[in-house]
């Protein structure tokens, strides 16, 4: 595990380092989506240099990639002074269409050409090699020292200034992690950042902290699980905000109590919504998808045979006890039929077509079973129905009535205000 | 006159020439190279399609996209290769979280076994002698002389791929490929089309790769370069790139198996 994911934690690491500086910037101008931008731009440059004949990773195509940001940058810079009635982000959506649709024109006159787009925005973090570490890392390291010394009283300059740097950094870092992790890299510690810091140094320092940690947390998690890494990071970020939000609510020293009071009364509010919404489906739908009660009955199976009697029961066992067995069949014939394409004497035509038609079969019985199981369930739900409903509304109505009647006192926020009279 | 034809991939295009030499004028839709299952048709494409008299399709849920087209074409006869095909890989379940290839009624790479060639062209000879009756006997000897091609290289191509170690692929695209020519492929690197391999099923990838001693890691000009590079440093394998898509049918598999035997 450590052999596989120690490049890929030092990758999150550096970016989360040079995105999370980024992104309180970015959070503070308002253009969340100026990544996905820029980064569609240099797949742009990328594309249009792989055209004139320049290999995908050479010196010419990141040329070529850095020219294409460097004039989005100036764009972005020029609009922000005159986007008075247009928001940016609205300037922001078109690059990023425009540039994509160009890209996607010039493919089609080059041969191979999608994937060296596709290669450069969809980078996968779990596979990041040292070689593309070694240039990313000092690049992030010289642009983190120098474009925060950078002092420019000229607006414009500023701005193009910050889009440059930023381009810089967002066109590597895309190739490395792909489009949605470095999203996420670059908004949800600073977001996390700016929730819990008031100073742009405590900022930094809680986004790079939490970042670092999330990052951690998430490969680890995509290990255990054996989940896609990218996808799981991004959750676990979206997770990881969900807390520190929720952290924030609780420790506002002005209010404290209420908002735990608050969030436990929505809860509550919540978990009655949905038992009360989905006893009354089970009333008028009893075949229905019931999504909260099959969630209870996996959780509690004992749910299931309170109102199944034994004869369901035992039909439904049987139903699932010939469907995982037909699975086994399954799986050991196409078993089977692979090691034979190597080892052995080989199957003939006629043979592949018969395991096919098995497997064929099987997967019928399967669904055959299936449908067995869910029929009987439907009907001993439908049969049921009234009770199993009104148990449903019950523990809806208990958990409201068991909130809390009295209402904590709001605090008198206005009383100043109150005090003055006309 | 000659019959026009569209096949949606080139190696179909040169099998329905093969068959039909200079008696039907046949041009494919999907370039050579680009992905045929992700494949944006252009306007061109449904004016070709509904000039055609027939339009061969590779079938198994591979080329999807050809159905928009086809709905807006009128009169047009439809020739599905795999017809005839014994198809790998079918799943009990068809389109499921299983592992391997998500096309419900098999793997849709048939026309990479040579022999599964005999049966594409039966097919679309049977097609072309319904269109154009009187030309029966041409066409028929238009794919014997075919055959006949194919069989001198099929000997040829065993014996060149008799000693290639065990395999990994980045996608499941080369069942029939492998079931022709015995090899072995001991795992694969995106076991769900689209979705990144997690560390879990790398590190078992790595781990049998080492154990099995695989020497070869197989991708496609449009599969992740990074991911197999990963794989292979790691396994001591090599990365070759193969095409399962080529203008000429007979020097598309001859390609891939100098490449895999060199």
């Amino acid at each position: 595990m450590i052999e596989l994911l120690a490049l890929p934690a030092l990758a999150c690491a550096a970016l989360v380092a040079i995105h999370s500086y980024f992104g309180i910037h970015v959070l503070k101008r308002q253009v969340i989506f100026v990544d996905l931008a820029l980064a569609q731009v240099a797949a742009l440059g990328a594309t249009a240099a792989f055209l004139l004949g320049h290999l995908p990773q050479s010196l010419a195509a990141h040329a070529y990639s850095l020219g294409f940001t460097l004039v989005a940058a100036a764009v972005l810079a020029s609009t922000r002074t005159w986007s008075g009635r247009v928001p940016q982000e609205a300037q922001i959506g078109v690059i990023y269409v425009v540039s994509a649709a160009a890209a996607l024109l010039l493919v089609e006159r080059a041969p191979q050409g999608a994937e060296h787009i596709r290669q450069i925005l969809t980078g996968n973090i779990l596979t990041v090699g040292w070689d593309e570490l070694r240039w990313a890392i000092p690049l992030y390291a010289v642009v983190g020292l120098v474009y925060p010394r950078i002092h420019v009283r000229q607006p414009w300059l500023a701005e193009f200034a910050f889009y440059a740097a930023f381009g810089v950094v967002v066109t590597s870092s895309v190739a490395l992690a792909g489009v949605l992790l470095v999203f996420a890299f670059l908004i949800i510690p600073a977001a996390i950042g700016m929730l819990h810091a008031n100073t742009f140094r405590s900022q930094l320092i809680v986004a790079w902290v939490t970042g670092t940690a999330t990052a951690l947390v998430g490969l680890a998690v995509s290990y255990l699980g054996d989940y896609a890494t990218g996808a799981t990071l991004v959750c676990t970020y979206g997770f990881a905000l969900a807390i520190a939000a929720v952290a924030q609510a609780l420790r506002m020293p002005q209010e404290k109590g209420a908002m735990a009071h608050v969030t436990l009364r929505f809860a509550r509010w919540l978990g009655a919504a949905l038992l009360a919404a989905s006893g009354i489906g089970v009333a008028i739908w009893p075949r229905a998808d019931q999504p909260l009660l099959d969630a209870m009955e996996r959780a509690f199976p004992a749910i299931r045979s309170a109102y199944m009697d034994g004869k369901s029961q035992a039909i439904a066992e049987e139903a699932a006890s010939f469907s995982e067995r037909y699975r086994d069949e399954a799986a050991k014939l196409r078993a089977r039929e692979e090691e034979r394409r190597w080892k052995g004497e080989p199957l003939d035509e006629v043979e592949v077509r018969r395991i096919g038609s098995f497997l064929k079969s099987y997967n019928e019985m399967i669904r055959g079973e299936e449908f067995v199981m869910r029929e009987v369930r439907s009907r001993a739900r439908e049969q049921n129905r009234w009770w199993i409903s009104g148990i449903l509304v019950l523990l809806a109505l208990s958990l409201v009535v068991s909130l809390p009647s009295k209402r904590t006192t709001p605090r008198n926020f206005g009383g100043e205000r109150g005090s003055i009279g006309p | 006159m000659l019959l026009t034809v569209v096949a949606t991939t080139p190696e179909l295009e040169s099998l329905a020439s093969s068959v039909g030499g200079d008696l039907v004028s046949v041009s494919h839709i999907v370039p050579a190279g680009q992905d045929a299952e992700a494949f944006q048709p252009r306007p061109q494409d449904l004016a070709r399609i509904r000039a055609a008299r027939a339009v061969i399709r590779v079938g198994v849920d591979y080329d999807l996209w050809l159905d928009r087209l086809l709905a807006q074409s009128r009169g047009v006869q439809v020739i599905d290769a795999s017809t005839d095909v014994a198809l790998l890989d079918v799943r009990a379940g068809g389109i499921g979280p299983g592992d391997g290839h998500a096309h419900g009624r098999g793997n849709p790479h048939y026309w990479l076994d040579p022999v599964n060639a005999e049966m594409i062209t039966a097919t679309i000879l049977e097609a072309f002698i319904r269109m154009d009756p009187p030309n029966a006997k041409r066409f028929e000897a238009n794919r014997l002389a075919f055959l006949s091609r194919l069989d001198s290289k099929l000997a040829d191509w065993s014996h060149r791929l008799k000693n290639v170690p065990p395999l990994v692929a980045y996608h499941d695209t080369w069942s029939y490929f492998a079931r022709r020519f015995r090899l072995r492929f001991i795992g694969i690197i995106e076991t769900r089309p689209g979705v990144a391999p997690s560390p879990a099923h790398l590190t078992g990838l790595i781990e049998t790769a080492r154990k099995e001693k695989a020497g070869i890691v197989v991708r496609e000009a449009h599969e992740s370069q990074r991911d197999a590079d990963f794989i292979a440093a790691r396994s001591g394998a090599k990365v070759v790139t193969l095409a399962s898509h080529g203008d000429d049918y007979l020097s598309l598999i001859d390609e891939d198996v100098r490449r895999l035997a060199k």
